[in-house]
C-alpha cells in the first residue's frame, strides 16, 4: 500500500456498475472477491460480471437500526444492539440497454418478439413469428441457422431460449426472466422474458454473428431464435428481478472502493430523470432504485447485505 | 506544481503526436509534436498556427487534506488559416479537426498519469516517476474567433495534483 496516498479521500469521477446473475432456483448469488479481483481492468471485468456502464446519481442508505439497551435509574445505555437490517440503492443507467432496461424496471421486462402478420394486439406483443430452431455447431456468438439466416438483418436484435412448453416456476436462461405461477399457453413465452438476447453484427453462410457472447453461454439444441422489435416493462406486473450488483469508484491516484451487494431488487417501479441535453433537448435516464438482501459471509457466517472494500494497486 | 505541468505537457504531447503524427512544428530548428507551452519558449510577436499552445492561468492549493491538493487551469491555444492549396478555404474543417484531436486527447480514459519530476534533465538525467498521479477535467471549448484569415479557439481544462513533500 502506498503510505503517500492511503490518506487521502478518494477523488473519483463517476461510479461504473456491473451485473452478474443469482441463481434463482438455488438462491445462490454470484460473490466477488474484492482481494483476488479488486483491481479488474474496468472495460474488461472477471466472469461472469457484465459492464452496465457509467451511472450516475449513485446513493447508498443504510436503514439499519442501531439500538441502545438501558439498565439502571436512570436508564443508562449499558450496550447497543441491531434492531433492524435494511440498505438501499438508487442510481441513474446512463445507458438503455436490455439489461439496465430489465434491472430499472424491476420485474419482467419482455423482449418484444416480432409479429404474426394480421396479429392480435397485445400490449406487450401480438402472437409472435415462429421462432427458427439452432444448429448444430452454434456457439455463444455464432448461431448457425441455415437458410433461416435470410430472415434476419444485420443489427437486428434477437432472442435465444427455450419454447415454453408447461414449465413452472422461474424461467429464462442464464438469467430467470421472470416466475409462472401456472401454466401459460405461449409457447414463446420463455423467450419474451429471457435475457439471453444478442444485436447481429453479421450474416454469412446460414450463420448469424451477435456483437456480443450470449449471456447464457453456449445455447442449447432446444432453444430457438426469435427477432425482437424492442422492450417492454409493465406497471403492476408481479415478479422481482433479483441480481448481483457491483460499483466501482476509481481514484485519480488509482485506489478504488468498491461496492458489493450480492442480491438487489428493486424497491420502486420504472421511472425516468430529465438532464439537460442541449439544444433545447432532454435527455431521458432511468432511474432505479433497489434494496439489499442478505447473504452469509463465507468467512464467518455473518448476514451482511453490503460489502465495502477499499483496495489499492 | 511544476511538475504537474511539466507531466501535463508530456502527456497531452504524447496522445496528440499518437492521434496525429503529421501535426508538427518546427520550433528553434527541431522538428517536434504540435504542442509547446508558451512560457517555456522565447516571447515572439508570431503566433504559431496548426499547433496547441498550452498556457497555465489560474492556480489554488487546497491544504485541507492529507496531501494539498493543487488546482491548475490550462489555457488550451490555437488557430489555423486552412492549407494554401486549398486558399484557406479548409480553415473551418482544420479547426475542427483540432477540436476533436484536442477533445479526444483530454477526454479520453484514464484521465490522469503518473506524475514526473523531469529536473534531472537539465543535468543530463532522466526523468523519475513520482509517488502520485496527477488528473484532470474533461476539456471545455471556447468560442470560435475570426483573427484575420485564421479561425482560433482557446479551450480551457483544470489540472490537478498532490503536492507530495519537497515539490516546487
Amino acid at each position: 500500500m502506498n503510505s503517500t496516498t492511503e490518506t487521502m479521500p478518494p477523488a473519483v469521477r463517476r461510479v461504473r456498475a456491473y451485473f452478474a446473475p443469482v441463481n434463482r432456483a438455488a438462491k445462490q448469488p454470484t460473490i466477488f472477491d474484492p482481494a483476488q479481483q479488486g483491481m479488474f481492468a474496468l472495460e474488461a471485468p472477471p466472469s461472469p460480471w457484465i459492464d452496465l456502464g457509467w451511472i450516475s446519481g449513485f446513493t447508498r442508505k443504510s436503514g439499519t437500526k442501531i439500538e441502545p439497551v438501558r439498565a439502571g435509574a436512570p436508564a443508562t445505555p449499558q450496550m447497543q444492539s441491531r434492531s433492524a437490517i435494511d440498505a438501499t440503492v438508487a442510481l441513474q443507467f446512463a445507458s438503455w440497454g436490455k439489461l439496465q432496461m430489465a434491472l430499472a424496471a424491476g420485474t419482467q421486462q419482455m423482449n418484444l418478439l416480432k409479429t404474426q402478420s394480421g396479429a392480435v394486439s397485445a400490449g406487450s406483443g401480438g402472437a409472435a413469428v415462429p421462432a427458427v430452431a439452432l444448429q448444430s455447431g452454434s456457439t455463444a456468438s455464432v448461431l448457425q441457422l441455415g437458410a433461416a439466416a435470410t430472415n434476419f438483418a444485420v443489427g437486428e436484435t434477437v432472442v435465444v431460449d427455450v419454447d415454453y412448453t408447461g414449465q413452472l416456476g422461474f424461467v429464462g436462461s442464464g438469467v430467470s426472466g421472470a416466475y409462472v405461477k401456472s401454466a401459460l399457453t405461449d409457447v414463446d413465452y420463455v423467450r419474451r422474458v429471457s435475457m439471453n438476447v444478442g444485436r447481429i453484427a453479421a450474416i454469412s453462410n446460414g450463420a448469424i454473428t451477435l456483437e456480443q457472447p450470449l449471456l447464457a453461454g453456449i445455447p442449447t439444441s432446444l432453444m430457438k431464435v426469435s427477432g425482437v422489435a424492442g422492450f417492454c416493462d409493465r406497471e403492476g406486473s408481479t415478479f422481482f428481478q433479483e441480481w448481483s450488483a457491483l460499483f466501482v469508484a476509481e481514484g485519480q491516484q488509482g485506489e478504488r472502493v468498491l461496492w458489493h451487494y450480492p442480491r438487489l431488487q428493486a424497491m420502486a417501479s420504472a421511472t425516468e430523470s430529465s438532464a439537460a441535453g442541449g439544444g433545447g433537448l432532454e435527455m431521458v435516464r432511468q432511474s432505479a432504485e433497489f434494496r439489499a438482501l442478505p447473504v452469509a459471509d463465507a468467512v464467518d457466517g455473518e448476514n451482511v447485505v453490503c460489502f465495502r472494500s477499499f483496495v489499492v494497486c | 506544481m511544476q511538475n504537474a505541468k511539466d507531466t501535463f505537457y508530456e502527456m497531452l504531447r504524447s496522445r496528440i503526436a499518437a492521434a496525429n503524427p503529421e501535426r508538427t512544428i518546427v520550433l528553434r530548428g527541431v522538428t517536434r509534436p504540435g504542442v509547446l507551452v508558451e512560457e517555456n519558449e522565447f516571447v515572439s510577436a508570431v503566433t504559431v498556427a496548426d499547433c496547441f499552445r498550452l498556457r497555465w492561468i489560474d492556480a489554488s492549493v487546497n491544504a485541507e487534506n492529507a496531501l494539498p491538493v493543487a488546482t491548475l487551469t490550462c489555457e488550451v491555444l490555437y488557430e489555423t488559416a486552412g492549407t494554401a492549396g486549398n486558399v484557406g478555404m479548409d480553415r473551418g474543417r482544420l479547426l475542427t479537426q483540432m477540436d476533436a484531436e484536442l477533445a479526444a486527447a483530454l477526454n479520453a480514459w484514464p484521465q490522469k498519469t503518473a506524475k514526473q519530476n523531469y529536473a534531472a534533465l537539465a543535468t543530463g538525467g532522466s526523468a523519475a516517476a513520482m509517488a502520485t498521479n496527477i488528473w484532470w477535467s474533461d476539456v471545455v471549448l471556447g468560442p470560435l474567433v475570426v483573427k484575420g484569415d485564421r479561425f482560433a479557439r482557446t479551450a480551457k481544462v483544470t489540472v490537478m495534483s498532490c503536492e507530495e513533500a519537497g515539490e516546487l
